[in-house]
């Protein structure tokens, strides 16, 4: 991989960073009202000395797009603003939020790639077998569940019925103090039940996709050559016809990150997790702004980090891309 | 292949709903989601009454009183009532949202993939930079700050769906705009607006109509999580925003969150059960597989 | 004395939308050690059937062998256990496709692909395959093997990636190697250089070979003995001169008169009419009646049978009644 490459694609992921700038920046604008009482919050019940302040901070006095670099070079320096809600700086608040999403929608996306592909290989060995038909039948369901009636139901289950895994939150109150292994495995715990409920519609998906993919791939003239050479089925499945299989699930994965993001939001206040998604379900019921355009910030950011990793992990994946650009 | 036909040639329309009709999911998918039409456009005669008004006590379980088949919520409203009102602005919502998205989609898609060029590039700039946002959390935003009314939801869900449907008319158009035909109509002068919407969308429309069906599935799962954040239209009764307000009460009260997702996911299930079965018509090839 | 490779009366069937039908349809053939035969028919004849039969490759569902025996140094290979017909496979009998192109597997060097063709079956370290594809690789004439190992396939052209497959396929110094129209995706000079090499090969490892060729000029130069293939039988078999110089079926003869040839008076190229017929349409009668301007009712109404009338065996009527 030349570091060119990556360079630029870096570049072009600041550029469209840039973009969602400018874009909140557009959007508290374009709302109907007083842009310092947008920013303010109408829930706040901001004084007028609050709003004096915002002016003078945010330049709304200025000429637009003056206006605009004060914002654009504000969030440059980190500076995504304050919660008047809060009453924290939205940098803090994101900062103390995007590392429990960041665990449940990476957990999710490996969870459902693991899973599915897995699933979707089983089903791929006998295209008209019980298998096939099951991840049809379940991708279809999966694409149909509400995701966040599926938390609801699975909370029904697991809390009453089948008490093993807790319902809410992502640490146990009484293990604050313990040893870092104890609270890990809480954590971990507590994870189950929302990533399973988040990973369970991709995972359908990347069943049915994989099955489609390496029904494709088991029917190319160079899988033929490995069972040629006598290479046992099992590397013939997962070695000679995943490897290339793979590319196609691979941009699926890219794309879908921000939809699993989405998903996170709701899962998240299904499950109070206390994540971005919580926080932007909390600063919208207060029409809390700044953090609003914060989380709207850090979640665009995440898509674009996964979107660059997605297409590094393909270049690794497929030769043929190497050295093109 | 040697069986020759020799009736005649059937427009490929006809010939996709001859597959269609034999297709056994796909007809349960409409015979579903005709029931669920027909139940949220009439079911109204038999259960007349405001979906908010309290008429019983408190989570009174479903088949314990006949008049309420399925219990009531934690208000003492009555779940029947907001069954039936409650599906039509989500199916509202969710067709006008899929039309939204079809129109932005389809338009930017041809264009970009007819014309080529820095107009190509340009637009499917502008594409990735809709991919990027969470389109979720963008709709929140949205609904948010022009206060939610059901249009500004369908708008919203609109505003974020359409990338995909982009792509896809992109992709057809490059494929298409290199055939014959096309080459033949520019031949006889015709027009840049009139090959682009008379020559190349008409046979660029069957991958089309199966991701507008599909979309319109994915546009009521959005308005209903969008309901269920309580960022609905707080005046009208839907599914989501039932089980946004009852899930406080999950469990002293199973029932008044379980048959709005069971709505929910039948409707958008038979929605998806004649997508698929609009794909295989259009592609009987894959069938053989 | 037995032959290395021994096929009898081999039938195979395949369930289609037309029904079940025989692809092969009592197929003989045998090939000793060091020895090539030439299989040649059009495509869709039964050749390469034959070949994945032998290689045990048939995908069932929805092919299956209805009877027959294949036979590699007497030991059965038709209902043999799947693992002794992979330990067989790449080790004893080897093939080379047609299609280099896409026979390669493009995530993988073509280094790594030879050298786990050869850790399939030897007990070796990962290094030493490794060392031992890039001598492979020297041999099949690649030059700066140790470089070319490390590429992909798709960084090699169409004659060095049939090169690479040729070096996977004598690896492991296989008893028999079969090579399905291993040049037709090649341009004519490069077809040469892989025929010269395939000749080189055999004398260095002393394997038999089965070409699988629809061109009457490959076998003219490569096979000692020729099995010629119609609509899954063979219909005549001899040494490759008794058949290029005497052809006793008409196909045969349609097959050498395709051969482009310097001198002859006619240069407009011949060619048989018709297509072989798709195999659900087979009737009672010899499959190449349509096509044949010497078919008589008879031979519409009964498959002639292989054996011996005139030069050398001869599935054929008009050959039996020496009206050809």
């Amino acid at each position: 991989m030349s570091s060119s490459y990556l360079l630029r694609r870096v570049g072009y992921g600041l550029l469209l960073m840039l973009g969602v700038v400018v874009l909140n920046f557009l959007l508290i604008r374009l709302a109907p009202g007083d842009p310092a009482v947008v920013i303010a919050g109408e829930m706040g019940g901001a004084t007028e000395e609050m709003l004096e302040s915002i002016r003078e901070e945010y330049g709304l006095n200025k000429p637009v797009l003056v206006q605009l670099w004060i914002y654009v070079a504000g969030v440059a320096q980190g500076n995504l603003g304050e919660s008047f809600f809060f009453n924290q700086p939205v940098a803090k608040l994101i900062a103390d939020r995007i590392g429990p999403t960041i665990l449940l929608v990476v957990t999710a996306q490996l969870m459902s790639i693991a899973l599915g592909v897995f699933l979707g290989v089983l089903a791929a060995r006998k295209p008209n077998g019980v298998m096939s038909a099951f991840v049809s039948v379940f991708a279809t369901i999966g694409y149909a569940v509400p995701v966040f009636w599926t938390g609801i139901m699975l909370i029904i289950l697991f809390a009453s019925s089948f008490p093993i895994f807790p319902v809410e939150g992502m640490q146990s109150v009484k293990l604050r103090d313990a040893a870092w292994y104890v609270q890990t495995a809480d954590v971990l715990h507590h994870l189950i039940l929302p990533a399973f409920t988040l990973a369970i519609i991709y995972l359908a998906q990347y069943a049915r996709l994989s099955r489609a993919s390496m029904l494709e791939v088991l029917g190319s003239d160079y899988i033929r050559t490995a069972r040629a050479k006598g290479a046992p089925e099992k590397s013939v499945l997962f070695k000679h016809a995943l490897r290339n299989a793979a590319l196609p699930i691979l941009t699926v994965a890219g794309l879908q990150f921000g939809n699993l993001i989405s998903g996170a939001l709701l899962v998240e206040t299904v499950f109070n997790w206390p994540g971005m998604g919580r926080l932007a379900f909390d600063s919208i019921l207060r029409r809390d702004y700044p953090t609003i355009m914060g989380v709207l910030f850090f979640a665009s950011a995440m898509v674009v980090v996964a979107n660059i990793l997605t297409d590094i992990s393909y270049r690794w994946a497929d030769p043929r891309l190497r050295g093109k650009s | 292949m040697t069986d020759t036909p020799d009736y005649k040639a059937e427009s490929p329309a006809l010939e996709a709903w001859r597959m269609f009709r034999r297709n056994i999911p796909a007809l349960c998918g409409v015979a579903m989601l005709t029931v669920i039409v027909l139940a949220t456009l009439y079911g109204t005669f038999f259960y007349s009454g405001d979906p908010f008004d309290v008429v019983w006590a408190p989570h009174e379980p479903p088949g314990a009183t006949p008049e309420f088949p399925l219990g009531t919520d934690y208000l003492g409203r009555n779940i029947v009532a907001g069954m039936l009102t409650g599906g039509g602005p989500t199916l509202a919502v969710g067709a006008a949202a899929a039309a939204i998205t079809m129109v932005i989609g389809i338009s930017l898609g041809a264009l970009a993939g007819y014309y080529g060029g820095w107009v190509d590039n340009l637009l499917m700039r502008i594409t990735e930079f809709f991919q990027v946002l969470p389109a979720l959390l963008f709709a929140m935003v949205l609904v948010t700050l022009f206060s939610p009314s059901l249009w500004t939801i369908a708008i919203a869900i609109g505003v974020v769906s359409w990338p995909q449907t982009a792509r896809l008319t992109r992709a057809e158009f490059l494929k298409i705009k290199e055939l014959e035909y096309v080459t033949a109509a520019r031949a006889i002068g015709a027009r840049n607006k009139r090959i682009i919407w008379k020559v190349i969308l008409p046979n660029a429309m069957p991958p089309l109509i199966v991701s507008a069906t599909l979309t319109i599935g994915v546009a009521i799962l959005f308005e209903a999580g969008l309901s269920f954040l309580g960022l609905g239209d707080p005046n009208v009764m839907s599914w989501g925003l039932m089980i946004g307000a009852n899930r406080e009460y999950i469990l002293d009260a199973w029932w008044p969150v379980t048959f709005p997702g069971l709505a929910i996911f039948f409707t958008v299930f038979a929605v998806s059960l004649i997508g698929d079965g609009l794909n295989d018509a259009f592609n009987p090839k894959l069938r053989e597989r | 004395m037995t032959a290395l490779l021994e096929i009898e009366d081999l039938k195979v069937t395949f369930n289609t939308r037309y029904g079940q039908v025989t692809a092969l349809d009592g197929v003989s053939l045998h090939v000793n050690a060091g020895e090539t035969l030439g299989v040649v028919g059009e495509s869709g004849c039964g050749k390469s059937i034959t070949a994945l039969a032998t290689m045990g490759l048939i995908p069932m569902p929805p092919g299956r062998i209805a009877g027959g025996s294949i036979r590699l140094s007497g030991e059965e290979l038709v209902g043999a256990n799947p693992s002794r017909l992979r330990a067989l496979r790449g080790a004893d009998i080897a093939m080379i496709f047609q299609e280099p192109m896409t026979s390669l597997n493009p995530v993988f060097t073509v280094g790594d692909q030879i050298a786990e063709a050869i850790m399939l079956h030897q007990k070796v370290s990962p290094d030493q395959a490794f060392k031992d594809a890039v001598a492979l690789l020297d041999r099949v004439g690649i030059p700066s093997p140790d470089a070319r190992a490390r590429d992909y396939p798709h960084q090699l052209s169409g004659g060095m990636r049939q090169r690479v497959m040729i070096a996977m396929a004598v690896s492991c110094r296989p008893k028999v190697l079969i090579a399905d129209e291993p040049t037709t995706a090649l341009d004519v000079t490069v077809q040469a250089q892989i025929f010269d090499l395939l000749n080189e090969i055999q004398r260095d490892f002393g394997a038999a070979i089965i070409l699988i060729t629809h061109d009457m000029g490959a076998i003219s130069e490569m096979a000692d003995r020729v099995a010629v293939m119609y609509a899954g039988r063979v219909i005549e078999e001899a040494g490759a001169d008794d058949v290029l110089d005497h052809p006793q079926h008409p196909y045969s003869r349609g097959l050498i008169d395709c051969i482009p040839a310097l001198g002859r008076e006619d240069h407009a190229l011949k060619e048989i009419p018709g297509v072989v017929p798709p195999l659900h349409l087979l009737g009672d009668g010899c499959a190449f009646a349509d096509r044949c301007e010497h078919a008589n009712d008879r031979c519409r109404r009964e498959k002639p049978l292989l054996a011996a009338h005139g030069h050398h065996p001869a599935a054929c009527h008009g050959v039996e009644e020496g009206r050809i």
